[in-house]
């Protein structure tokens, strides 16, 4: 923490972080500073002229979001002065603004509502004005109505400062409008509707497309939670109505530079009710799939399974639930006594790499890719590569990427290491090591034949420089890179899937054959849950798929089980940072399903025998475990390379196929051709 | 006949524009045909620069007769005859030809420091200029002095920016220095787009060297090994000449590296500015240099704490930067003995509008109004009155005619409601319109606000809005209330200095010239009959002869009568356009 300093806001005393602007410091003594276009995290622009305030001593007003606090400043943010000043500037802004607050989607949330009240401002004083400006309606995801604008920048910044960088202004005077390149709607502006700029539009401009007439925020449930689609694992803000979904939007804290959610994230819950959706047990008759009753279907699962007396196969992905993973993990091991029990995490990671680590993006001043290529626009980690860029280009953060190939988020870095990639970790472990800082022994003498590069010495003065450098390593490089954090802060490996620590910190650990093994091999009978990257039956007497969807590989199965959908079941996961996160059911399951967990217990329990449900303090006692880091020698793990953009799509695509993002899809092959 | 007689004709620009060329020619015809053996010689040819001089005037000519000098003014061809047979042959200057006393004045009341070189030397010959004792102020600051050394000359001097804002520049150079970091720049602010302002296009034209000697004095002052000059893509004879300069001075060693075989080093690079008025703000011209749209930031930070890529960075305008290299050769107090007690030096103007001598001039700070406009400019051009003087362009004011003892200076100035600015001084008569004049500028700034803040964006067109209603016939009561509040507002609320001064020529024609504003809007008519719509057209019947021209003119239909009968406007149907009044020969049209 940085030093701290006292002030004097509205006369109240308070003591705040130096490095504070006023807005904040106010906000700490309970002050609200009136602001339009202020966006905590990120620096104030001074565009909407509302946070003017008085510092004792000063001549003229000055703005409290672009103004630090000094140690015993005396501000005043409500004098007659700047008071006649906001409402002077509201006044002019509601000139130009469609005042329609009676139909507006936005009513209750809209910040120049809230202020226009507060100000007791009916109308315009001066003669109201129309833009008379075309709504940009040509897509599913965002409606952009500049009608409503108030130029307050925050999308242009939001959008810029994560890398996107679509929105820009055009124009001058009155005539200033927020626009993409030559004015083209967003699917052909490189927008990859993330929507952040929604999130961040304090008006009616910017808003998700299929909201008008679903009701206004204060209709709304609201619950947080955690979107499962890709390692990330963004935390998310799902408002609901009537029992449907009808708004999620991103739950990190103002401010955060993890305030991002990918359009998958954003505008995928559409898929929940989608034409795939599976509410019934099915049964292969006759070599044909047929609707049955749950007692039936989990007769025939019970019966087969223990048939196949130690021989069936049980593999997932990695985006269930901790709670799910424990009742897998027993229904597996001790109720049907096979040791063939994994997750799709081997696809890409070994169990060790999973176990330890954890870091705060917020703090990290320096980031080091190693092999991690997370990449918006081909959504692989998009929120990673959002987090990165913000933090850079916001935050004073630095970017060293270590990559074989020409990842798009070098773009973005202060320096790139481009080779083989354990040869470059060990070239900048050696530089770093050359310009003095202490290193454990073992690492010293592992790396005595190493040579530097120029470009590695000076990679090398960036993590010198850090105070808190965060390695961020694609799983098979783990261990190498984690050698780095011997010498400095933290490092952690970065799996494509939500859950995939949490998956193998719960056990889902195979004691016998791995996943692709699973696979290849014949099997009595095989259980495969949720929606892993495998399109055809693989060579199995008895095939079980446990799914929220039809997936291509369930067509071929002889019992599928439906089962909730994310938002649809309680439980907790861990993220690729280390923390746990509580992903919240926030509509109840849909008819006809069950959790995960609670089929792994009927299962069990048709097969006579009974499997408790995971309680929270059997995950508290599973996450216990964690490895210490120790150093490893600089090696590759092998044959875990898989293609990010592929493997996340594979594993997405019944939400994808059942969704408007199709046509986000359809759209950028369209872009591309 | 042998007294070495020599005929000078102005060939600069303005010369040629007046028709230089063939009074030259008739010049050498005509004294070859009488055999007289004078001298013809071109004046201000050099290098396409004006000497700056009474330009207004040409075509000039100056006969030198042993020793003596006679200028005649608006010479023609035709006149070329009479002027040899009387003057060279007879030796009687045709009186009514000359110029006039306040020619005299005109040079006599200037002082050149910045222009001084412009026309003398050649901007295309860095040899002229080396000549001229260009370089050496710089070699001498690299050789023997220390930074600290510099930064006391120019504060001693008192200079201050004359960008606009007139900020001293010493101090500037001092907080720069005084900021941290080892990378700084300096900008030269070469944007200038103030309506009318051209002050900085002449000195780039006319002496870009002195430019760039200032930036590496400035840089060498406080650290910078990089500079950038920002000018406008709508200069192209500027931009080439400063291209040919920079290419010179690398040549020359005067640029690059080891400067003088000194440690210095400094480059600079042109970045071409694409006309946007903002973007002389500083911070927006900053980021405009990024690569970003040219917005201005909110300030502090400054410049010269964090500029340029967050370096500290001092801009400063050509003019400004075109004067250090002649304060370093002839000192502080040289400079310093020029000017009132808080503005030292000169200033140049670019002198436009109702005045006799357009064109720049270049006079001590403290000069009063009278002088520039009387001594100076030559009066008031045809026999109109003198209403008031319009200086610092969109950001300015008026000075009415009543005061024209007000000494020009940055204090003065602004307690009479202007600035010096940049050096725009529009001239105006009692044929400008104050309600008018104050539209232009607003309609000016609106158009150019960059839209960023909402004062600036929302409240000048609203602005706009109140003064097109008046100058409409639409004022209301209430309305010069309205547009002091929204003047005020914006004043204060505004982000950047546009918009922060957008309202000063509304204030200021409020200020002094209310009562027009008043008639405008109660009685609905422009007393300097500017404002169309104000107008009532009517045919006078006594002088009417009833030719039927205002009839064919009128597009509206307007005008009955018969022939050779007086005619009549039908109020009702005329749209004030004025076609009548241009087409009567008699005059038998009012206006009013
Ligand atoms: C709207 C606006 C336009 C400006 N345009 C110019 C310009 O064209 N040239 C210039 O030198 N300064 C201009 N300035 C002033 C600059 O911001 C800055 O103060 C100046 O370049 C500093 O140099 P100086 O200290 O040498 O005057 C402008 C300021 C504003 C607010
Ligand atoms: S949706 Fe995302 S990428 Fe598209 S304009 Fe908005 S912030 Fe930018
Ligand atoms: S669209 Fe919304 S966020 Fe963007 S500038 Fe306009 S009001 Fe601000
Ligand atoms: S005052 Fe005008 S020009 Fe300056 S930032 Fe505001 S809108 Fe832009
Ligand atoms: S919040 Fe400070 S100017 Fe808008």
């Amino acid at each position: 923490m940085g030093k701290m300093v006292n002030l004097k806001i509205d006369g109240k005393d308070v003591r705040v972080d130096e490095g504070l602007n006023l807005i904040e410091a106010a906000a700490a003594a309970g002050v609200h500073v009136p602001n339009l276009c202020y966006m905590k995290g990120m620096k104030g622009v001074g565009a909407c002229r509302l946070c003017l305030v008085e510092v004792e001593g000063g001549k003229a007003p000055v703005i409290a979001c672009n103004t630090k606090v000094k140690d015993g400043m005396v501000v005043a943010t409500k004098t007659d002065r700047v008071q006649e000043v906001r409402k002077f500037v509201l006044d002019l802004i509601l000139s130009m603004h469609p005042l329609d607050c009676m139909t507006c989607t936005k009513a209750g949330v809209c910040t120049l509502q809230q202020y226009a009240y507060d100000f007791d401002i009916k109308e315009s004083s001066f003669t109201r004005k129309k833009f008379g400006y075309p709504t940009d309606q040509a897509n599913p995801f965002i409606k952009r109505d500049p009608e409503y604008c108030v130029l307050c920048s925050r999308c242009v910044r939001v959008c810029k400062a994560q890398g996107t960088n679509v929105l820009e202004f055009s124009g001058r005077g009155v005539g200033a409008k927020v626009v993409t390149a030559q004015d083209r709607p967003l699917q052909e502006s490189g927008c990859t509707f993330c929507g952040s700029c929604v999130d961040a539009c304090p008006v009616n401009a910017l808003l998700e497309a299929d909201r008008s007439r679903k009701g206004r925020e204060w209709e709304y449930e609201k619950v947080d939670s955690v979107c499962l689609s890709c390692g990330s694992a963004c935390g998310i803000t799902v408002s609901s109505k009537d029992g449907e979904v009808v708004k999620i939007s991103s739950a990190a804290s103002e401010g955060a530079a993890e305030k991002y959610i990918c359009a998958i994230g954003r505008f995928g819950f559409d898929s929940l009710n989608s034409e795939a959706r599976l509410r019934t047990p099915m049964k292969r008759v006759n070599g044909e799939l047929r609707d049955t009753s749950w007692e039936d279907a989990l007769a025939t699962v019970a019966e087969k399974l223990k048939a196949a007396d130690g021989e069936a196969g049980f593999v997932s992905t990695a985006n269930i639930l901790n709670e799910d993973a424990l009742a897998l993990k027993k229904l597996a091991a001790d109720v049907v006594k096979t040791k063939n029990y994994d997750s799709s995490v081997t696809l890409y990671a070994d169990y060790d790499s999973l176990k330890g680590g954890s870091a705060d993006l917020d703090k990290a001043d320096l980031f080091v890719l190693a092999g991690t290529a997370p990449d918006q626009w081909a959504r692989v980690l998009p929120a990673l590569d959002a987090v990165i860029r913000k933090r850079v280009s916001e935050g004073g953060a630095k970017l060293l990427v270590i990559n074989s190939g020409d990842p798009k988020i070098a773009s973005a870095a202060s320096a790139v290491l481009k080779g083989e990639e354990i040869a470059m970790i060990e070239q900048l472990a050696q530089a770093v090591i050359s310009k003095g800082v202490k290193a454990p022994k073992e690492m010293v003498s592992a790396l005595a034949h190493v040579d530097p590069s120029d470009a590695a010495m000076a990679a090398a003065d960036l993590f010198v420089a850090a105070k808190s450098p965060v390695v961020l390593a694609a799983p098979s490089l783990y261990k190498a890179a984690a050698n780095l954090s011997l010498i400095k802060e933290e490092a952690v490996s970065v799996p494509f899937e939500a859950n995939a620590r949490g998956v193998v910190l719960m056990g889902l650990v195979s004691e016998g054959k791995k996943f692709k093994e699973m696979l290849s091999s014949r099997s009595k009978a095989l259980y495969v849950i949720g929606e892993v990257p495998v399109d055809k039956r693989p060579d199995t007497d008895f095939l079980v798929v446990q799914n929220s969807h039809m997936t291509d590989l369930a067509t071929q199965a002889d019992v599928v089980l439906p089962s909730t959908a994310a938002l649809e079941s309680d439980g907790t996961i861990v993220d690729y940072l280390g923390r746990v996160k509580e992903v919240r059911c926030t509509i109840g399951a849909a008819s006809g399903t069950k959790s995960h967990a609670d089929i792994f217990a009927e299962v069990a329990g048709a097969m006579g025998s009974a499997v408790k449900k995971g309680k929270e303090a059997d995950v508290k006692k599973a996450l216990k475990a964690k490895t210490k880091a120790a150093f490893s020698p600089f090696k590759r793990e092998k044959d875990l390379d898989v293609d990010g953009e592929r493997f996340i799509e594979a594993i997405n695509k019944s939400t994808i196929n059942g969704s408007r993002l199709l046509w986000l899809k359809e759209s950028e092959k369209g872009v591309l051709a | 006949m042998k007294d070495n007689t020599v005929v000078r004709v102005c060939m600069g620009p303005a010369g040629i524009a007046a028709g230089g060329k063939a009074v030259l020619e008739a010049f050498r015809e005509t004294l070859a045909d009488r055999n007289i053996d004078a001298e013809v010689k071109e004046h201000c040819s050099s290098h396409q620069v004006g000497c700056l001089g009474l330009c207004a005037r040409d075509v000039l000519v100056e006969i030198g007769r042993n020793g003596s000098k006679t200028s005649y003014q608006y010479v023609k061809p035709d006149m070329v005859g009479r002027i040899v047979a009387e003057h060279i042959v007879g030796g009687t200057p045709v009186k009514e030809w000359l110029v006039d006393e306040t020619f005299d004045t005109f040079y006599r009341k200037q002082v050149k420091i910045v222009l001084a070189d412009c026309g003398r030397v050649d901007p295309e010959d860095i040899d002229s200029y080396i000549a001229a004792g260009g370089y050496e102020p710089t070699r001498e600051v690299l050789m023997t002095w220390i930074p600290d050394d510099v930064i006391e000359e120019i504060r001693m001097s008192g200079i201050r920016g004359r960008g606009g804002a007139g900020f001293p520049t010493g101090l500037k150079w001092e907080l720069a220095r005084r900021s941290k970091g080892d990378v700084k720049y300096v900008i030269c602010n070469a944007d200038e787009g103030d309506p009318g302002a051209f002050m900085d296009r002449a000195v780039i034209e006319g002496n870009p060297h002195s430019v760039i000697e200032g930036m590496l004095i400035g840089a060498f002052a406080i650290g910078a090994n990089k500079g950038y000059v920002y000018i406008r893509a709508e200069y192209p004879l500027a931009v080439e000449r400063l291209k040919l300069a920079i290419k010179q001075a690398y040549e020359r060693r005067f640029l690059g590296r080891a400067i003088f075989n000194t440690q210095f080093s400094f480059d600079i690079e042109i970045r071409l500015g694409a006309g946007a008025f903002v973007c002389g703000e500083e911070t927006a011209l900053i980021a405009s240099i990024e690569g970003e749209r040219g917005m201005p930031r909110s300030k502090p930070p400054f410049p010269v704490n964090r500029g340029l890529w967050q370096r500290p960075t001092v801009i400063n305008n050509v003019e400004t930067l075109a004067n250090v290299p002649y304060i370093i050769r002839k000192g502080w107090a040289w400079y310093a003995s020029y000017g009132t007690e808080k503005s030292k030096g000169t200033k140049v103007f670019a002198l436009t509008g109702k005045i006799r001598n357009q064109g720049l001039i270049e006079v001590p700070m403290g000069i009063t109004l009278g002088e520039i406009i009387h001594e100076i400019g030559g009066g008031i051009e045809g026999n109109r009155a003198l209403k008031a003087v319009q200086t610092g362009g969109p950001s300015g004011g008026c000075i009415p005619a009543g005061m024209l003892d007000l000494n020009v200076d940055y204090e003065s100035l602004a307690k009479a409601g202007s600035i010096v600015g940049s050096g725009g001084m529009i001239v105006l008569d009692e044929d400008n319109c104050m309600v008018n004049m104050a539209k232009y500028f607003i309609q000016f700034t609106q158009a150019e606000s960059c839209g960023k803040c909402v004062p600036c964006r929302v409240g000048t067109k609203r602005l706009l809005e109140i003064l097109t209603r008046i100058t409409e016939g639409q004022g209301k009561e209430g309305d010069i209330e309205r547009l002091e509040r929204l003047s005020r507002g914006v004043k204060t609320a505004s982000l950047c200095g546009l918009g922060q001064t957008a309202p000063n020529p509304v204030l200021s024609n409020l200020r002094y010239f209310r009562e027009e504003f008043e008639t405008h809007i109660r009685d609905k008519k422009c007393p300097a009959k500017v404002c169309k719509k104000l107008l009532r057209y009517s045919i006078l019947e006594e002088y009417c002869k009833g030719c039927g021209a205002c009839m064919k003119a009128c597009p509206a239909d307007a005008i009955s009568g018969d022939k050779k009968k007086p005619h009549r406007i039908n109020p009702d149907r005329c749209i004030r356009c004025g076609a009548c009044f241009e087409a009567c020969k008699f005059k038998s049209v009012a206006r009013d």
